[in-house]
């Protein structure tokens, strides 16, 4: 049947090539940062979420709110279009694909479609209700380099009821248990300390309890989850090389004291060592640790800088849980002094357990 | 992106000069804009009946005469519809119809996703998190199932020829599969419509078999899992079909050599993510590509759990072996880029530069001085491959 064919139709308008197909343009392009919001129901995540979506911040940002582990379903993205501040809707639906041969979770493989279905992402919001250990959707939205993704975590922000959060560690004082904030605050690269028109006294004291726990988290304080976008997003707080968290490493300095608690609580501890040490032994230090679990503490995350021999490149490391990473990130400086710095958060930390077998990675 | 990229290079397809104008059919049909360029509305006039042959006709496919109640599979395996759906396909492959799903015998145990297609175990098991350390018992269950999957798969091997179609294959692995008192596990798996995996040329994997007929000259890979005993064997191999180009001897047998290196390092105390180090090395040796999307995975009671065990270099892959544990560690290596694409099938695999892809799996149990290929080949496996001949 050839009569539709023998008249050409009217030739139209050759774009440009500069639209390659998607499968190598998306490596060309920054990925887009996805930011974890986590905390407890009343705590402010909703307001939080909406203050982002309707506030006139020029930014188009995606929020999803997401029940992890409910693999199966259709999620609704709220995005924000920018300028104009319409909302629109949009529907991601999660894959319920044989997860298991695949490398990339439905949940990634989800923000991705969204990711290219958009002309243009500048961030994704994902709220998580009641997530009480965020590791498992860390490890998930984690990607390793090698595969490219048109997405990247970001950081993990907790939001906190200042007045609650009072009381819990008020009533913390007269039993053995620990305020269960405590678990999100561990993971946190920022909290937002929500609420704090409701408590007039001692908000440095709160902040105190918060670094005891997470020494690197960054606080920032606000009243009806009214933040500087600029300052809780774009933290790169999983990018190896982000120059501004390296030089966080170098500057910790142990100032935070351990007040020695060999209670049950969450807290950062530092391990110092100024000679180099063998990666090799650093790793499986790490995996004995991390994987076999051969002593009782209960480790959440670690960043830290490492001295390697034979190499004039700092080595920068991160976990969380079980998962971990060590990479050159670039040269020591001239003026920098080398040396080994790991700032360890977790429960029943011992630093003279840590410190000595860190010690036997020097030979 | 690229200087003097926003300005269009592409030669007119009739005459070579610069072009500005393009066949909407083309666009309409997503086929390539190499062949779809032309400088003048002239020039595409002229060049149309010529031209025109670049458009698959829509009922070319369909005039083939198909079975009753073959259709083409989508969404997964939950839709079926009459027509070749629309897609830029990255190769010269296209999808066929698919026979109607194949029954197996009521006697025959199943996995729990047999009847409704839904794995309800599976997902939340905790083995998805913790790596099993088998028993003996369960062990001596997976030798078993092992080598009723490696009996199905060569069985498989000895069908393959110009001419049989990738049904034809499924059958087979059907029917051999359940003579041994076995369940075909892919089989509805996720409504996975098939029996096996039949990935032809620039398929990854995941290929679905259907009514195309292989060609002189292509590579085929066969994928089966076997259910018996209420455990799971998994292995594939890639075939040649008639004569096969340098090229593909080339990557086919680099592949398998991918597998073997990498089976040549398991042993108590090794990481998993060493596996994706020494593949990776192996394939980038020989310019060849590791895909990188899919992964080996620990099997037994489960059809996948954990660990995941990735094939390329630099992953942050959790776990070291130990003695007593089940994976399959299962490369996929491409002649081109390692990147891949879903057609709308949402099962089919194949290589974004539409170039070919070759697989090799098995099977493997940590022993305590090293592994015991599970599904390893037999004396009376067909001699198929030239580098094992003596």
């Amino acid at each position: 049947m050839e009569d539709d064919d023998d008249c050409p139709p009217v030739a139209v308008d050759l774009p440009p090539l500069a639209t390659s197909p998607p499968a190598t343009s998306s490596s060309d392009v920054s990925p887009v940062g996805v930011t974890v919001i986590t905390g407890y129901l009343g705590a402010g995540k909703s307001t939080l979420v909406n203050y982002i979506l309707n506030e006139q911040h020029g930014k188009r940002i995606a929020v999803i709110l997401n029940e992890f582990g409910e693999e199966i379903g259709v999620e609704r993205a709220m995005i924000n279009e920018g300028q104009g501040g319409a909302l629109v809707e949009e529907w991601v639906e999660l894959a319920n694909g044989c997860v298991c041969c695949s490398v990339k979770h439905s949940l990634v493989q989800a923000l991705e479609q969204l990711v290219q279905r958009k002309d243009r992402m500048d961030h994704i919001l994902l709220e998580t209700t009641g997530l009480a250990d965020p590791a498992p959707l860390v490890s998930v939205l984690w990607l390793d380099d090698q595969l490219e993704s048109s997405i990247r975590l970001d950081s993990i922000i907790t939001v906190i009821d200042a007045k609650n959060f009072r009381v819990q560690i008020d009533e913390h004082k007269n039993s053995s248990s620990f305020p269960e904030a405590f678990h999100q605050i561990a993971f946190a690269d920022v909290v937002i300390l929500n609420k704090i028109d409701l408590v007039k006294d001692n908000l440095e004291e709160l902040e105190k309890h918060i670094h005891d726990a997470n020494a690197l988290v960054t606080v920032v304080r606000s009243v009806r989850c009214h933040v500087d976008l600029n300052e809780v997003f774009n933290r790169q707080a999983y990018g190896a090389k982000n120059s501004s968290h390296l030089q966080d490493l170098l500057d910790y300095s142990k100032s935070v004291p351990p007040s020695l608690r060999h209670d049950n609580s969450i807290s950062t501890l530092c391990i110092y060592e100024q000679d180099p040490v063998h990666l090799a032994k650093v790793e499986s230090w790490l995996e004995d640790l991390l994987w076999e679990n051969k002593s009782s503490m209960d480790i959440y995350r670690c960043k830290g800088i490492l001295h390697i021999h034979d190499s004039d490149q700092i080595h920068t490391l991160q976990a969380v849980r079980e998962v971990y990473e060590v990479v050159p990130a670039r040269k020591w400086a001239e003026a920098e002094s080398r040396m080994n710095k790991i700032v360890v958060i977790g429960r029943n930390l011992d630093i003279d357990v840590l410190q000595n077998s860190f010690s036997g990675c020097k030979s | 992106m690229e200087k003097g990229g926003s300005e269009s290079s592409l030669p007119c397809a009739r005459c070579g000069k610069p072009a500005q104008l393009q066949c909407p059919k083309c666009v309409e049909l997503k086929l390539p804009r190499e062949n779809a360029a032309f400088c003048t509305q002239d020039c595409f006039r002229t060049a149309w009946s010529s031209h025109k042959s670049v458009h698959p006709k829509p009922n070319a496919l369909a005039s083939q005469q198909f079975p009753e109640g073959w259709r083409y599979c989508l969404k997964r395996g939950r839709v079926r519809s009459s027509q070749l759906p629309r897609f830029d396909w990255t190769g010269p492959l296209r999808p066929y119809p698919i026979s109607p799903m194949r029954v197996v015998p009521d006697e025959i145990e199943k996995p729990d996703w047999a009847l409704d297609g839904i794995p309800k175990i599976e997902p939340d098991s905790d083995l998805q998190k913790r790596v099993e350390i088998k028993s003996p018992e369960l062990i001596e269950r997976m030798r078993e199932t092992c080598r009723i999957a490696r009996e199905v798969l060569d069985a498989a091997a000895r069908v393959i020829k110009p001419g049989i179609t990738t049904d034809e294959i499924d059958r087979v692995v059907h029917e051999e599969t359940i003579a041994r008192g076995g369940y075909p596990s892919p089989l509805n798996y996720h409504f996975f419509p098939k029996s096996c995996c039949t990935s032809v040329n620039e398929i990854i994997c995941h290929g679905i078999p259907d009514a195309r007929k292989l060609e002189d000259g292509d590579i085929v890979n066969v994928d089966v899992t076997v259910y018996y005993k209420g455990v799971h064997g998994d292995l594939n191999e890639t075939y040649f079909v008639g004569n096969v180009d340098e090229a593909s001897k080339q990557l086919v047998r680099c592949t398998y050599e991918c597998l073997e290196k990498a089976i040549a390092i398991v042993k108590p105390g090794v990481r998993f993510r060493e596996v994706g180090e020494i593949i990776n090395r192996h394939a980038s040796m020989s310019g060849l590509s590791v895909v990188k999307s899919y992964c080996g995975h620990g099997i037994g009671e489960l059809f996948h759990c954990a660990p995941n065990i990735p094939h390329y270099s630099r992953n942050k892959a959790v776990g070291i072996m130990k003695a007593g544990q089940t994976f399959t560690i299962e490369p996929m290596i491409n002649a081109g880029v390692w990147n891949d694409r879903l057609w709308p099938d949402d099962w089919t695999a194949v290589t974004a530069d539409g170039k070919r892809s070759a697989q090799f799996e098995h099977t493997l149990l940590v022993t305590d001085t090293g592994c015991e290929v599970l599904t390893a080949r037999l004396p009376s496996s067909p001699d198929v491959f030239p580098w094992l001949k003596p």
